[in-house]
């Protein structure tokens, strides 16, 4: 929204001393955001009233004249000139040199030079109106037509802005901050707010009545919710003429373009106190107005033929025969005002937000009316409309006279009436405020303020009355940004010595993914919850317990994830463009349908599981899988929770036939670990590589409530390391060896397994190391070789195994 | 005999000198010295000696035993003190060997470092799930029924629920604020915690615009808090992730679920407040948005809102870190792209 100061200065006298840089920042921080200042007046810049003293035709082209023209600096100017209309003592619009002007009104704007035309010497330009902004001030007749003043007041010299009254500055309002408050959509009610803030007397409205004697003129409405009040002003003796430069240049510094007087006077009564407003030709409304919603089939007829179809929903303004207008929207063909107006029916109605917006919706129109009718206005303000419309016909239309007048209004807007509690008060703004401050600021702000024993009642205006102001924290509120927000020091916070904050849970999470990061080298992704098809396919993933968007991003993406897994594939292969060994892993909730109760009964959300899902990319799968493998392994330990075991249970869909490996708490399978298999790397579009992935649901681990490892002494004799190479079988497991030697060493190691030469079919050699020490004593030679012989003796018996030769 | 000393003293002093390595100072020390050695030999042959000129040999050879011990003693310094542990020649340019290490996503950084802050405060850190009812995240919230925000345009609602409402009606959560009021209705108050999380809005991506976007929410419950102790947790935001104080301003704003509300603006950095491209001119850039949780919350939460009162507010994480990198495409966040993400360790 525009805002002229001007205007506004109409309302409320501000201090000399006042910026308008200060205004804009007084008003950004208590009232709406000023997003931009700027001055109508710099595009007048050495642009002048000029009058013409001499006309004499150029010696060297037919077109041209010679003016000499008064333009206030002493001497004349000689200025040549190809205008149509030039004649002696003719007031025109001269452009001297600096001067920005639209070069025969096209283009971007050029700078005025002292130059020389056909030869001839010429100090400016004398422009036609299209070169120097003026178009809608004198409308030119035809393109070499330069413009004449003719009888308006000014003299040689005067800037063309003051002429016009276009020494003003626009304040450019963020209308998003504006849509909780439909007071402030017009200049009396910026004005107000800049009164509160500087303290300064704001000027009464004028409360001007049609007289009470004059003919009625009939409206009905049939939906008093839709439409609360519609007055209507008969007017005759009225016409299509042009308003005055003055009000041109409010309806232009407000953001509207001036189009007839009439039209200029709605817009002007709209932009003032923010009530819509709208004529019709008198000639065009059969017998009387009827507010009504649409029948269905029914159709709003346009100036230019074409129509809108209605619904039984659009609140539309009828006459006796059918709609003129989508109310509060847009008009229709017979409500225009043409060149033959000679009589109007002036509208001045409130409308319902509901409705207003949902029409508006519907048709995807926004007006400048319907933007207002939008936020909700208070049905009182029709009298400020009708008062000030009485005001500006008498001074533009002395002659015009009011015939009849009606006023339909079924609904009034109810003040707010709040009780305000004054130490709650205090207490909230922390800070007191001597009451004679807080109702001088809300008296300001148009409340009325009624002390009593608890505080004060506070009645609200009307116009804050219609969904605004409600609470008594809304009266808070009003009074905290007036005095400004950054007037109350930060205090800090109370401390509560009590209670540490203990969040094993959170801890885990973050654990988990310090652990994964720094100890284990994986880098944190993040994907999309809705997943592509292809990879979710390529997963293996049944898609019947999906959750699914009813407008998902593209119509492959309607599922929401129920694994990890195919984010991780779309992943790697985007990467493995880049790279070849990498490690990736994502936190982030999966979806399940299903019934779950986060927070009510009555609320039920499907099942939403916070999953941990890990990646590691490299050619050698056997690697991958170990390196995952350990990763796994690891997270009890570093991250401290309860223990996780792996063992073979069920084959995820994702995974190879054979190396894969399920997650375990207790008994519980609460993930999986293993290869990513052959067929799912090619759905995924994953080539010549190997691919590891962990998965498992984060809500089923448990943390620990602190670290609960023990202190082990250092050993108190010397121990020692001995490596052992074994031949078994093929099916021998390292669990098996592990589990039959464990109990008579210190430490058991796996070093390596070897197939191949030296090794007979169906064996494989396994080299372990492990330490042995005594608790009692150091170990002699003799001590040692009988544990080693008991041990190889043990493994011989328990896993059959030979002890390899060197 | 004495000349055959002084000869021994020079020669020996040579190879001292000459030895270039602990080794052979021992194979000199050895030859001058041991019990094989010249000096040695010297010794042995004094007994075919007269008795004077028996004395002054050995005395000259003990001097000259005691002088080549300090000059191998003093070589011996001389070599270690020039020794180097390898005996290759190394190229100090070559690069060290690399952590292997991995990284946090840059938004979980920010958000750990936001979180290492509030917990100093006393903060708890909140998470909840990303799909919520429209109770939670519109009603309880004091949204207008019609409120544009609701409509399929701008959430994504789950399908079979679109055309539900209230409690039935279902969408990945659009802010967080809706989450806040779980936290209330299952902690009570009074409350201080922080929630970081994703949201998601249906709306067209561009390389300021995302679908899947992180917020972090910051939340004070008590009896009696003004607001005025809100404006903590906003310097604490922006300190934390700057590094030093940085100029805020509170100016008037309008949320549904706050009263009063109001936008904070910080000091644009690029120019240091003056006004630049960045700031539109004026100086201040919006970040984010604070208030008074509005009564209406806090009754859905189960509180009186005549007795406790709260503050909120909720900054959008991928900007912030935007701010901090000067990444100028928000897309890259969810990207999995390593090139971007081994940017930051």
């Amino acid at each position: 929204m525009k805002v002229s100061l001007n205007w506004v200065k109409k309302y409320v006298q501000l201090s000399e001393d006042l910026t308008n840089e200060q205004l804009a920042y007084d008003l950004t921080m208590r009232t709406v955001e000023v997003e931009n200042v700027e001055s109508s007046a710099d595009k007048f810049k050495n642009i002048v009233v000029g009058v013409i003293r001499s006309v004499e035709p150029h010696p060297d082209a037919d077109r041209l004249r010679v003016c000499m023209v008064d333009v206030g600096d002493g001497e004349d100017k000689q200025i040549v000139c190809g205008g149509s209309n030039l004649y002696e003592g003719e007031k025109v619009v001269v452009s001297k040199p600096g001067a920005m002007v639209y070069w025969h009104g096209e283009g971007e704007p050029v700078a005025i030079k002292e130059t020389k035309m056909r030869g001839v010497k010429s100090y400016g330009m004398i422009c036609g109106a299209t070169e120097v902004y003026l178009e809608d001030y004198y409308p030119p007749s035809d393109e070499r037509e330069i413009v004449d003043l003719g009888d308006t007041d000014c003299y040689p010299g005067e800037n063309l802005a003051e002429v016009i009254g276009m020494d003003d500055t626009i304040l450019e309002i963020d209308n998003k901050s504006l849509t909780n408050r439909p007071d402030l959509w017009g200049h009396y009610g910026i004005a107000r707010e800049l009164a509160a803030i500087y303290k300064v007397p704001l000027k009464p409205l004028s409360q001007e009545k049609p007289d009470p004697s004059l003919p009625g003129y009939q409206v009905d409405i049939q939906v008093p919710d839709k439409c609360r009040r519609f007055a209507a002003i008969v007017i005759d003796g009225v016409d299509s003429r042009p308003s005055p430069n003055w009000m041109k240049t409010a309806v232009t510094n407000g953001g509207m373009r001036p189009i007839n007087a009439i039209v200029d006077i709605t817009n002007y009564i709209m932009m003032a106190v923010g009530q819509p407003t709208h004529g019709y030709d008198f000639s065009h409304v059969e017998d009387h107005i009827i507010v009504r919603n649409a029948k269905p089939g029914e159709k709003l007829i346009l100036l230019d033929q074409s129509d809108l179809d209605l619904t039984e929903s659009d609140l539309v303004i009828c006459d006796v025969e059918e709609p003129i207008s989508l109310a509060g929207i847009r008009g229709g063909r017979k409500d225009s005002i043409l060149p033959d107006t000679r009589k109007i029916v002036l509208e001045l109605a409130n409308f319902s937000a509901e409705t207003i917006r949902k029409t508006g919706k519907r048709f995807d129109q926004k007006t400048d009316a319907s933007i207002r009718y939008e936020k909700g206005i208070d049905t009182q303000r029709v009298d400020q409309g009708i008062s000030l419309a009485m005001e500006l016909f008498r001074e533009i239309f002395p002659e015009s006279r009011i015939l009849a007048y009606g006023d339909t209004y079924p609904v009034k807007t109810e003040q707010s009436v709040i009780q305000v509690d004054r130490g709650l008060l205090d207490r909230r703004l922390g800070k007191v405020f001597p009451d004679a401050e807080i109702e001088d600021t809300l008296t300001r702000l148009g409340y009325d303020v009624q002390w009593n024993e608890k505080g004060f009642l506070a009645t609200a205006p009307t116009w804050r009355s219609t969904g605004d102001v409600s609470m008594w924290d809304d009266v808070m509120g009003d009074l905290a940004r007036i005095w400004s927000f950054e007037s109350f020091e930060a205090t800090p916070l109370p401390v509560n010595f009590e209670n540490a904050v203990h969040q094993p849970v959170q801890d885990l999470d973050r654990k988990l993914r310090e652990h994964l990061a720094f100890r284990c080298g994986f880098n944190e992704i993040f994907t999309y919850p809705w997943v592509e098809e292809k990879y979710i396919d390529a997963a293996g993933i049944d898609k019947t317990d999906a959750v699914r968007l009813a407008t998902p991003p593209a119509p492959d993406m309607v599922n929401l994830r129920q694994s990890l897994v195919p984010g991780m594939l779309e992943s790697v292969m985007k990467n493995l463009r880049y790279f070849e060994d990498f490690k990736l892993f994502e936190m982030a909730q999966v979806y399940h349908k299903g019934e779950y109760h986060e927070s009510t009964e009555e609320e039920t959300l499907p099942v939403q599981k916070l999953t941990l899902c890990g990646a590691v990319v490299g050619k050698d799968g056997k690697n991958d899988f170990f390196d995952a493998k350990g990763a796994v392994e690891s997270l009890a330990r570093y991250c401290q929770m309860e223990p996780l075991t792996l063992k073979q249970v069920e084959k995820p869909s994702w995974a190879d036939e054979k190396v894969y490996l399920n997650i375990l708490r207790g008994k519980k399978v609460i993930g999986a670990l293993g290869l990513v298999s052959v067929q799912a790397m090619n759905a995924a579009g994953i080539k010549r590589t190997n691919m590891a992935v962990f998965e498992l649901d984060e809500t089923a681990l448990e943390p620990l409530a602190s670290r609960d490892n023990k202190f082990e002494h250092l050993p108190l004799y010397p121990e020692v390391d001995e490596d052992l190479s074994i031949l078994v079988d093929e099916g021998i497991k390292w669990a098996d060896i592990a589990e039959a030697i464990k109990h008579h060493c210190k430490d058991l190691r796996f070093v390596e397994e070897y197939r191949g030469q030296q090794v007979p079919e169906g064996k494989k050699s396994v080299t372990l190391s492990l330490t042995i020490g005594s608790d009692k004593g150091t170990m002699d030679s003799k001590a040692i070789d009988k544990r080693m012989n008991k041990i190889i003796k043990t493994l011989e018996n328990k896993v059959g195994a030979e002890l390899r030769e060197g | 005999m004495l000349d055959r000393l002084e000869k021994i003293r020079q020669e020996g002093l040579e190879k001292i000198e000459e030895a270039a390595s602990v080794e052979s100072l021992q194979e000199v020390r050895r030859e001058l010295t041991g019990k094989k050695g010249q000096l040695t030999d010297v010794l042995k042959s004094l007994k075919t000696l007269e008795p004077d000129m028996k004395r002054q040999v050995g005395m000259k050879a003990n001097e000259i035993k005691e002088f080549f011990s300090e000059k191998i003693k003093e070589r011996e310094e001389e070599i270690v003190a020039s020794e180097s542990a390898l005996d290759e020649e190394i190229d100090l340019t070559l690069p060290g060997n690399a952590p292997q290490g991995g990284a946090l996503h840059p938004i979980t950084q920010m958000c750990y470092d936001l979180n290492d802050a509030f917990l100093s405060l006393g903060f708890e850190v909140f998470s909840e799930d990303d799909i919520s009812s429209e109770k939670f995240a519109f009603d309880n919230l004091n949204f207008a029924m019609d409120h544009p925000a609701r409509a399929t345009m701008d959430t994504y609602w789950i399908e079979g629920t679109e055309n539900l409402s209230g409690n039935e009606r279902l969408c990945l959560r659009p802010h967080l604020t809706g989450g806040s009021v779980r936290y209330l209705m299952k902690h009570g108050a009074p409350a201080r915690f922080v929630y970081p999380g994703r949201v998601f809005r249906n709306e067209n991506t561009d390389a300021r615009h995302e679908r899947a976007f992180f917020q972090y929410e910051a939340l004070i419950v008590d009896k009696d808090l003004s607001f005025s102790s809100g404006k903590v947790m906003i310097q604490t935001i922006l300190e934390k992730v700057f590094g030093r104080k940085i100029n805020v301003r509170m100016r008037e704003g309008f949320f549904p679920f706050t009263e009063p509300g109001y936008e904070i603006d910080m000091e644009c950095l690029v120019c240091g407040g003056k006004g630049c491209r960045v700031c539109n001119g004026n100086g201040w850039i919006e970040v984010m948005p604070g208030g008074v949780i509005h009564p209406n919350v806090l009754r859905a939460a189960g509180l009186d809102p005549d007795v406790y009162s709260g503050f909120y507010t909720n900054i959008g994480l991928d900007r912030l870190v935007m701010m901090r990198y000067g990444v100028d495409d928000v897309r890259l966040f969810h990207s999995a792209d390593l090139r971007f993400l081994r940017q930051f360790k």
